[in-house]
């Protein structure tokens, strides 16, 4: 069994999850790289009472007015803020965002139980996933397929299947075109009929009236050529069967969780290496991310701090690495505080800009969006306030993490934020703990009237470098 | 479904090219307090939301109508009521049609010639959602999905300007200024004397004395030297970037000396000065800044399903007061002290403002001295570039729909469609996704 070094285990904690601290990170590293990554999936046998307790008590959706736009959002933040699960956030997260639905069309509630179905399967067979979500309310009226029926098709849902949920346009090892303007069509015409019960619990329903029986032709001409009175079950079996469908899955994940794949031949190796632990492994997410996260390319140099955090990410880790609190309140009186900056940011959870979801990487860093985490490290750092909803840290939590000398104060946050390697930074952090306010020199004292000032700063400029807005 | 698609970046399988996506940068060249030269090719655009839906009938009164009189017993106004707290009739020249008699101002702006208003716009199968309706306006798109209609302008033609060409001022970004390559900001306006002090990198409160500490340790750590084409370097790029440009916004923005006056001190309401407020900053922004084109301001609060008019003492019946006429004030005066302003800036004909609002109200007044969600409303635009005058057509107070609302007479994407062919120069279809007539009230 591999072994795990600290900072490969707060590698693995940053992406599997958001982060957290030391003894959470030790914990991961004494199991060692197997070990650890056994424990994150299969993260059903780890004990969430506490979180579960926290939400019954902060929340009301016993109605479904109750389930409202910002209540669903208050409250998944409060739970990748709080779960001792979490590589079941960030895998709902990665699903939210390949399959992305959002409020701008489809009821909040509906969004809210979409969640939920998400977050039950984030490891199914991949066939199972693409079905449940393809039939469940939220999806249906999002890409229209409510209004696909016999000799009337929306192709909506049809090309969004096969363009964004399953293979690409093109696959991403051979670049072979995957399928035809004509696939979409007879896709769709598959589709015909899917739709839900107006009334709880909202299920699938087949309208057999309204559903196209005729046969259908679909990707005529290569190996998975297909005629006859196909079903929409019939459409994403085969799909979810084509190498293409595996490639373009592995690349997503390693896009989200590992590093941003390049078209070089030797990266589509590695991309066709793990898409056939998908192939051998009966379409199964859980092996498939299992491969992904214990292998040699995760722990690589090229993995580490390799992906511009999402906002998300920034700010649910800045809290859980450095230990701060969200208050999430409770309903009639939540805070909206993490959910409004990160929308700031760009990311406003249940609501991505469009089906293809959030961009990734550089697309969330210009001058606005910069300022935004600038701002959000500050209002996280000074905020004194303990008792109204809302993000903080208390002064004793800083001190805590505090050495006697200035420097080793430096290095003990900038370990406990990443570990962040930040060369020459390092020095002027230093000089920013020892300069007073007329920029002279002060000596570096440890006590209470310096946490609550140059602490406070301190963090605050750590969240501010380059190397912080890096996972 | 219209969704937007980000064919080039997301699509291309494989794709990942650090260079594709530059960050936008301030690449200020403007004189510190200098206001900038007048140029006559200056085309602004400047927009205010009405947001919770303004009562349209109650806002253009069509006062010889016998029916508006029938389903408005209570809150309705009667010609002889059509006077501003001056005196002066609001009634729009020999039209049908009179201004609610907090507009006095915009009425003076009218009778310049420097009004239009376009009656009876909504669209097909109106939705009567605040949210949803809120987002068709947006995207100028029915099924209220995509990124937003000023958005997508700005992504055709300003894409790659220097500084702040398009701005939102309010408590967060607008869905209409929702874009793919443009990152609009948006300022949220600091009360006290300096409204963009939120614009800013901030810093401890509490700890004044040590921003400068701050500053200098942001700065030195985000110019470090990092290898080219890194995330490290873009971010830190960035960083550095948006720091600097909200310093220069704000420097810009001290170049700016007021025009006129804007109100102050609650007077003649607190919404009313902070709308002005906004208004003044986008006066600030448009004076200091020359590529500085799309501003966004919004007035909220017109959901006013009870007790529309009138106040306490009055039992809700002085129609001159209350919650309806405090608001038509606000945006009547601060519209007229913004446009004093840019006049006495040499700016005025380079402005032109639209109000919107995400629907109108019902025709028939409710029990409530209110009124219930309806459908069509007057779009009001102006400039000195509009063509003063009535546009469209009001709908009949005795056709209906079967809820109770009017029909529609002309499409929201019409209005929009004038302004981007005929103010900004730019390809309405191409924004719009189909051609609409166009109103007339420009060009």
């Amino acid at each position: 069994m591999a072994s795990l070094s600290y900072d490969e285990g707060a590698h693995l904690l940053r992406r599997a999850g958001f982060g957290g601290a030391p003894e959470e990170i030790d914990d991961l590293s004494a199991r060692g790289r197997e070990g650890a990554v056994d424990f994150l999936i299969n993260f059903n046998q780890i004990d969430n009472s506490a979180m579960e307790s926290l939400l019954a008590a902060s929340f009301d959706f016993s109605t479904q007015d109750g389930i409202s736009n910002p209540e669903i959002r208050r409250w998944w933040f409060t739970r990748m803020v709080n779960t001792k699960r979490q590589f079941e956030e960030k895998m709902t997260l990665f699903w939210h965002n390949h399959f992305a639905t959002s409020s701008s069309k489809v009821q909040d509630f509906l969004m809210f139980n979409q969640n939920m179905l998400l977050r039950q399967g984030v490891l199914d067979r991949f066939d199972n996933m693409l079905l449940k979500v393809s039939q469940d309310a939220a999806m249906l009226v999002w890409l229209d397929n409510i209004t696909n029926v016999l000799g009337k098709p929306n192709e909506n849902f049809g090309r969004e299947l096969q363009e964004l949920f399953t293979m690409g346009i093109k696959d991403v090892v051979t670049d072979e075109q995957n399928y035809t303007e004509q696939d979409v069509k007879e896709v769709a015409r598959a589709f015909t009929g899917w739709n839900y019960r107006r009334q709880s619990p909202f299920a699938f329903q087949l309208n057999a009236s309204q559903h196209d029986n005729g046969s259908k032709s679909i990707y005529t001409g290569t190996p998975w050529a297909q005629t006859g009175n196909l079903s929409g079950e019939d459409v994403i079996t085969i799909i979810s069967a084509r190498p293409a469908t595996a490639r373009y899955l592995t690349w997503k994940l390693f896009n989200f969780f590992v590093y941003p794949v390049t078209t070089s031949s030797a990266d589509k190796a590695t991309i066709d290496k793990f898409a056939k632990v998908y192939l051998n492994n009966n379409h199964s997410i859980k092996e498939l991310v299992r491969a992904i996260f214990t292998s040699d390319e995760f722990f690589s140099e090229r993995a580490f701090f390799s992906l511009v955090k999402q906002p998300v990410e920034l700010t649910v880790g800045a809290i859980r690495m450095l230990g701060g609190t969200y208050n999430q309140g409770t309903t009639g009186r939540g805070s909206a505080t993490l959910q409004t900056l990160s929308r700031n940011m760009g990311q406003d959870l249940f609501a991505p800009p469009d089906v293809a979801g959030w961009d990734p990487f550089l697309a969330w860093v210009n001058t606005a969006s910069m300022l935004e985490r600038f701002n959000f490290a500050n209002t996280f750092l000074t905020n004194r306030n303990t008792t109204n909803p809302g993000i903080f840290v208390t002064n004793d939590q800083l001190k805590s993490i505090t050495k006697a000398s200035s420097k080793k104060t430096v290095k003990r946050f900038l370990s406990r934020l990443g570990p962040l390697n930040v060369g020459g930074a390092l020095g002027t952090l230093r000089t920013y703990l020892e300069t007073g306010d007329n920029g002279q020199p002060v000596t570096y004292v440890n006590d209470d009237a310096t946490v609550d000032k140059k602490i406070r700063g301190l963090v605050h400029q750590i969240m501010c470098l380059p190397e912080f807005q890096l996972n | 479904m219209a969704i937007n698609r980000r064919q080039f970046i997301k699509r291309s399988a494989g794709a990942v090219s650090v260079s594709l996506i530059m960050p936008r940068f301030w690449m200020g060249n403007v004189a510190q307090g200098q206001e900038i030269a007048a140029d006559p090719n200056r085309k602004i655009f400047v927009v205010i939301q009405l947001a919770g839906g303004n009562d349209g009938l109650n806002t253009v009164v069509p006062y010889t109508d016998s029916r508006y009189q029938t389903l408005r017993p209570t809150i309705g106004f009667k010609d002889t009521e059509l006077k501003d707290d001056t005196g002066a009739s609001t009634i729009l020249g020999s039209t049908s049609f009179g201004f609610n008699p907090a507009m006095g101002e915009l009425k003076s702006l009218y009778d310049a010639g420097k009004v239009g208003v376009v009656l009876g716009v909504s669209y097909a199968n109106p939705n009567l959602s605040h949210f949803f309706a809120t987002d068709i306006w947006s995207t100028a798109n029915t099924t209220g999905a995509g990124n937003g209609w000023l958005g997508r302008y700005a992504d055709q033609k300003l894409f790659g300007k220097s500084g702040l060409s398009a701005v939102s001022i309010g408590s967060s970004l607008p869905k209409a200024l929702y874009a793919d390559k443009i990152v609009v900001p948006n300022i949220t306006p600091a009360g006290g004397a300096d409204p963009f002090v939120n614009y800013a990198f901030q810093t401890d409160a509490r700890n004044a004395g040590d921003k400068n500490n701050q500053l200098n340790t942001f700065k030195s750590n985000n110019t470090r030297t990092f290898p080219t084409g890194s995330f490290d370097a873009a971010l830190a790029e960035a960083g550095f970037g948006a720091e600097e440009g909200a310093a220069q916004l704000r420097t810009a923005v001290q170049g700016y000396t007021p025009g006129a006056t804007y109100p102050t001190n609650n007077q003649p309401s607190a919404t009313a000065v902070s709308f002005a407020s906004a208004l003044k900053m986008v006066a600030e922004i448009i004076t200091t800044i020359p590529d500085a084109n799309l501003l966004y301001v919004q007035l909220g609060g017109f959901d006013h399903h009870s007790q529309e008019i009138g106040t306490a003492t009055d039992n809700f019946h002085d129609k001159t007061k209350g919650q309806h006429a405090t608001l038509l004030k606000a945006l009547s005066l601060g519209v007229k002290t913004f446009y004093d302003d840019l006049t006495a800036h040499g700016i005025a004909d380079n402005v032109v403002m639209m109000t919107w609002s995400e629907f109108g109200r019902r025709p028939n007044e409710n029990a409530s001295i209110g009124t219930d969600h309806g459908t069509t409303e007057p779009i009001i635009v102006i400039g000195n570039a509009v063509h003063g005058g009535i546009y469209g057509e009001q709908p009949s107070l005795s056709d209906l729909d079967s809820a109770g609302n009017m029909k529609v007479k002309v499409d929201f994407r019409s209005v929009y469609s004038t302004i981007l062919d005929k103010w900004l120069g730019a390809d309405s279809q191409s924004i719009l996704g189909a051609k609409y007539d166009n109103v007339g009230f420009l060009g």
